[in-house]
């Protein structure tokens, strides 16, 4: 139960709800779940361009969330805890669906990897729904970047982390993670300049 | 630029209308609450003593399996054959490094075989016959036992030893004259000894002689087979082979002949298995 006098606010941080939840305060946990719900979201239906799989990711993660959360170390960040849990359940599915989809160049990330991994083609309903906007044209540009550029530019732009905390996460080095985010940033940029 | 390109990203994200599941997000909100309202560990908790504990009774228990191997690594063939230890007439010949009392079964740390008290490799008698025989005097010749009182057990012996006599396969063959000159003894319990000590003259006139199975295991579920081939006795293993012997026995363990030639590092053995068929 939460301490008295404890109660949760919404400008708590997010390490501070954590650890209000892992003393069972519930709605620090909600709290905590409204806020990063688009971000872990996006991070994972980006990259895996498929609506159901992210959906069942999400709950995953967040229930990993709240199991674990007595086990959060106040030393990491919330957010790289989280997005670690995220690409570490994003991964697994990944690997689960190359062994049945017998893809060999997953590792490489292709882009024919992405494609197959899209079951729905209208997964990406902004991109097909309205095509020519700017918006839906970098959206659809990220969704096609490599699999370890699209990995490194979602956990920059919706994890909020650093090259560091990224290259920790992916399990790569410090320069192969800044080149990766280098190579996406690029093809993004081109990619607005061709639609401008 | 790149506060740019972050910027219509965040634009476009907010253009997006795909949205997580709410019924995705009441699991997550209910499984969250729910795991709230259990009383958890504290996030301190030490959790290192059940680890000590486990780890301690883990070595302790790795460490009694262990013992008895290293310091006797080759036990007499009799212990193949031991099925009630407690049957050992203590007046006999006490096990060595049994306990000083005679008890009603050998410790189980003693280190030394429940048949200890035969010499190794000697053709003692096995028990496995004789259900509960009271202390008797030492083994006797065949003849002589007939002479004194006869239990149930030394009966059937001495009925399977005149059954050889009779068949007329003792004259010839060295098993069959050993069992006249010597106290009765089981045939798969011979043919497991002979076996692993690559006594193959004796082997193929058990084989030959006797009614005996093949594949019959010892108290330990091993066969003549898993013995000759976890003490490298090639020439037995091709002659149990040639007999029959059934390459993938399991004893009670989970080894099988295979995987005894390859603990006992025999590469050869292992060959002749894999080619009657092992796996």
């Amino acid at each position: 139960m939460p301490d008295a006098g404890d109660s949760t606010v919404a400008d708590d941080s997010d390490e501070a709800l954590i650890g209000r939840y892992a003393r069972g305060d519930a709605a620090a946990f909600e709290l905590l779940y409204r806020r990063h719900e688009m971000r872990v979201w996006r991070y994972l239906q980006r990259n895996l361009r498929d609506t159901a799989t992210a959906d069942e990711l999400m709950q995953e993660v967040w229930f990993a969330v709240a199991r674990d959360a007595s086990r959060y170390l106040p030393s990491a960040r919330f957010t790289t805890w989280l997005f670690s849990i995220a690409h570490n359940r994003m991964i697994d599915s990944i690997r689960a669906r190359r062994r049945h989809m017998n893809l060999e160049s997953l590792e490489h990330g292709s882009d024919e990897v992405a494609r197959q991994l899209t079951a729905d083609p209208s997964a990406s309903p902004i991109a097909a729904a309205i095509a020519r906007d700017e918006a839906a044209a970098l959206i659809r540009a990220v969704e096609e970047l490599p699999r370890e550029q699209r990995e490194a530019f979602l956990l920059q732009v919706e994890g909020d982390l650093d090259i560091e905390e990224i290259a920790r996460i992916t399990g790569s080095s410090f320069e192969t993670t800044k080149s990766r985010l280098r190579y996406a940033r690029t093809k993004l940029r081109q990619t607005l300049k061709e639609f401008a | 630029m790149s506060e740019d390109l972050d910027e219509i990203y965040r634009r476009a994200s907010a253009l997006d209308p795909s949205r997580p599941s709410e019924a995705m997000r009441r699991r997550v909100l209910e499984h969250a609450a729910a795991l709230a309202a259990r009383p958890r560990p504290a996030a301190n908790r030490a959790r290192w003593r059940p680890a000590i504990f486990g780890t301690l009774a883990a070595a302790a228990l790795a460490g009694l399996l262990v013992m008895p191997r290293v310091f006797n690594p080759h036990p007499p063939a009799e212990s193949a054959d031991t099925t009630a230890p407690a049957k050992v007439p203590p007046v006999v010949a006490p096990p060595p490094l049994a306990s000083p009392a005679p008890l009603a079964s050998p410790p189980p740390l003693a280190g030394a075989p429940p048949f200890a008290s035969a010499p190794p490799l000697a053709d003692a008698p096995s028990m496995n016959a004789a259900p509960a025989p009271p202390p008797i005097s030492p083994p006797q010749a065949a003849a002589g036992s007939r002479a004194i009182a006869p239990t149930d057990a030394s009966r059937k012996a001495a009925s399977r030893v005149d059954a050889l006599a009779q068949s007329g396969a003792a004259a010839e063959n060295p098993i069959a004259s050993a069992q006249l000159s010597s106290p009765p003894t089981d045939p798969s319990a011979a043919l497991r000894r002979a076996a692993e000590t690559g006594d193959v003259q004796r082997l193929r006139a058990i084989l030959g002689a006797a009614q005996v199975r093949i594949d019959a295991p010892d108290a330990r579920g091993r066969t003549a087979l898993m013995l000759a081939a976890s003490r490298g006795q090639a020439e037995s293993v091709e002659v149990l082979l040639a007999h029959g012997a059934d390459p993938n026995a399991v004893d009670a363990n989970g080894t099988t002949p295979l995987k005894a030639a390859l603990a006992a590092d025999q590469p050869a053995i292992a060959g002749a298995l894999r080619r009657a068929g092992a796996r």
